[in-house]
């Protein structure tokens, strides 16, 4: 409280300080936004026109991906943050466990751009409020679809990428059986998503009526079968370093399940592949459900520019503003009106990515998914597929591990 | 100046920074491995809450944690006596002659301990990786199956393990050839004089006269085994399952990814109270340095 005061102070004799220097016009500090990645360059373009229109200054920061666990922790320490950041989804529960972020459920209603209605349903509103309150806006969106080799799955005589997680599974069997050190799909070791997919997809959840974590379900049992009967057929290589790029454009796993950044990679490392691959929405079984990922933007708890703040997330919130980020970093759109403007769906890549937004969910909000629920979860999984532990007494670890875990 | 209050004055500066940079952390660790403090805690001081011991109770109960710490036996257990016999032997090597190839030799052992750990990594990932590292084309080029270095349980660690002995031997060798053309020539000869052999002037000259100087090269190479951290960290991340994760590196995940401050600043208690014990006993254990 005291350091607020001081601040607010500070602030206030730095503003009386510049009004006197400017004669009387008060310039107020700029909006700081916190952008993950290197496309700082690109926001800064992107917000041009709302600080013409609106008369506030907006400064982007650049924060390495790889950093922002640290950024977060001394900033929080330190009480100095920025006014707006970025958060990937998977971290939005441990910044609003922080109390990094500004409760918003009572100020959104003044900012119509904002209602949760005009976002895609895997993330608007409640989809990422954290223990009941929504701590966070919509930005972009990504998702995971299938990626497939064509030439190569006509080859093996498989005229259609599959279409149930059944199919897949049979169709990995055949292709891996091309020869020594052929796959047919690849599982990345790392991926945290892929078993909480499967388990969608087989008409579960692995959280429960009570919001708890949940993992002794049949639906979770049958994404256990599937996951461990690809490594049981041979289908996927077993080495934690494989290069899931280079496997698919060498062919050695000609399908696997991943979002934009791989159609980007290929598309860079061989254009000459252009036409024998494609991509297309997830295999189903009861549900083609997939991973929503992507980052939402969230209001520093001690902001003392909300207003301006929240202008900010309005414009950033419109179609045009969105589609114009899209153009300028290829990153996909969260608000709907955005998603089916015709300007996406000539994109043939995009209206995959944009059906798939359709039918996908969020990881559930509970504290620290990567390192604690996820990271357990991978290690049952892979202790059953590459060390042989026993599955019984592997999942009884993970229920064990989980136990307390909760979205509330 | 008064003659009581010199030495204090003397050794105060180096006082004051052990004190500040190596006792008073230490407090901070203990006081706040006795707290839940995490990331909410930082932002607000009133949601620490003071806990007793419980974080050491649920530690000692943690298998992630009882893996580490077997994890660190092993690495300590393989790569003290690997590190100090190699360093010996190449330093013993090295010692026979001063010429131009032997000065190159000395470079070329001593590059490894002065070359970025981020720029070793990415190089010996590159030679383990499965599908097209060099390590793999060697075996299947000479009709070999091609191994899992860092994709297999049990080979993880030894791959891990042997750039950190790449990486280790080389500093300690200059130690070691330091203390080696310490020993007078005359000892060597008067043994030579009373019939010794190369080995036996090795054996009973040469080797107890380096005593301090393997004791110090035995207490810093296995103090830097039990807080193994840097190969694992950029070569596995601590996998494949767990199994190259040593107790920094546990440290490390518990309090920079998951921000369980109070918990890992137990862990770290947990290890810095080991190494004082090893160390301990270690110069209890020392000899009376000899002296011809």
């Amino acid at each position: 409280m005291r350091r607020t005061i001081a601040v607010a102070l500070k602030g206030a004799a730095l503003a009386g300080l510049t009004a006197t220097l400017l004669g009387g016009t008060a310039i107020a500090a700029p909006v700081t936004v916190w952008i993950m990645g290197d496309s700082s360059a690109n926001f800064d373009q992107l917000v041009a026109p709302f600080e013409a229109e609106s008369g506030i200054d907006v400064e982007t920061v650049a924060v390495p991906w790889d950093a922002i666990d640290q950024k977060l922790t001394t900033s929080v320490a330190s009480g100095q943050g920025p006014d707006i950041v970025q958060i990937g989804l998977s971290k939005l529960r441990t910044f609003a466990d922080a109390g990094a972020l500004l409760p918003l459920d009572d100020l959104l209603g003044n900012y119509p751009g904002l209602a949760p209605e005009n976002f895609a349903d895997g993330v608007a509103g409640k989809a990422t409020a954290v223990a009941g309150q929504i701590v966070s806006v919509p930005w972009i969106s990504d998702t995971r679809v299938l990626f497939y080799r064509k030439d190569i799955l006509e080859g093996a005589g498989i005229a259609n990428p599959p279409a149930t997680w059944d199919e897949l599974r049979a169709a990995a069997k055949t292709l891996s059986e091309r020869g020594e050190g052929q796959y047919g799909y690849y599982v990345p070791q790392w991926d945290s998503a892929l078993p909480v997919v499967m388990t969608w997809d087989q008409g579960g959840d692995i959280v429960n009526a009570e919001g708890n974590i949940d993992f002794n379900t049949p639906a979770f049992a049958a994404a256990v079968d599937l996951y461990t009967g690809l490594h049981a057929d041979g289908s996927v290589p077993k080495n934690g370093d494989f290069d899931q790029t280079q496997g698919f454009i060498s062919g050695i796993a000609p399908m696997l399940v991943s979002g934009p950044y791989l159609a980007k990679a290929i598309a860079g490392a061989a254009p000459e592949l252009d036409g024998k691959w494609g991509i297309t929405t997830l295999p189903k079984a009861v549900t083609g459900t997939s991973l929503f990922a992507g980052s939402n933007l969230g209001v520093w708890f001690n902001t003392d520019q909300q207003d301006e703040s929240l202008k900010l997330l309005e414009f950033l919130s419109k179609p045009a503003t969105q589609l114009e980020w899209f153009k300028l970093n290829g990153e996909l759109p969260t608000v709907k009106a955005a998603l089916t403007d015709p300007a996406l769906a000539a994109d043939p890549l995009v209206q995959v990515y944009a059906a798939q937004l359709g039918d996908a969910k969020v990881l559930p909000m509970i504290s620290n998914w990567d390192g604690g629920v996820g990271s357990d979860l991978l290690k049952a999984l892979n202790s059953i597929v590459l060390a042989g532990a026993d599955r019984t007494q592997a999942l009884a670890d993970l229920s064990a591990a989980a136990e307390g875990q909760t979205i509330n | 100046m008064n003659r009581r209050l010199a030495p204090y004055v003397f050794v105060g500066p180096a006082m004051l920074l052990l004190a500040t940079f190596g006792v008073f952390p230490i407090l901070v660790a203990a006081f706040v491995s006795l707290t839940n403090m995490n990331i909410s805690g930082l932002a607000r001081w009133s949601n620490v809450k003071f806990v007793g011991f419980a974080n050491y109770t649920k530690l000692f109960r943690d298998p992630d944690f009882w893996q580490a710490l077997w994890n660190t036996v092993f690495f300590v257990g393989v790569g003290v006596p690997a590190v100090v016999l190699l360093s010996l032997a190449v330093a013993l090597l090295l010692n026979r002659s001063g010429g131009r190839f032997f000065k190159a030799l000395r470079a070329f052992y001593f590059v490894p301990a002065i070359t970025g750990i981020v720029a070793i990594s990415l190089v010996w990932s590159y030679l383990y990786n499965t599908q097209f590292g060099l390590l793999n084309f060697l075996l299947t080029s000479v009709g070999l199956k091609p191994l899992q270095w860092l994709s297999d349980p049990w080979l993880a660690k030894f791959s891990v393990g042997l750039v950190a002995v790449w990486r280790g031997t080389g500093l300690n060798i200059i130690i070691l050839l330091a203390a080696l053309q310490g020993i007078p020539r005359d000892y060597l000869e008067a043994a030579s004089l009373d019939g010794a052999n190369a080995w036996q002037r090795t054996r009973f000259v040469t080797i107890p006269l380096l005593g301090y100087a393997l004791f110090f090269v035995t207490v810093t190479t296995l103090i830097g085994w039990l807080q193994f951290f840097d190969e694992p960290f950029v070569l596995t991340k601590g996998g494949p399952l767990g199994t190259t994760t040593s107790v920094s590196l546990f440290i490390y995940k518990e309090g920079f990814q998951q921000s369980q401050f109070g918990y890992a600043s137990a862990g770290s208690l947990v290890l810095f109270v080991v190494i004082a014990a090893v160390t301990l006993i270690q110069l209890r254990m020392r000899r009376r340095d000899i002296e011809y």
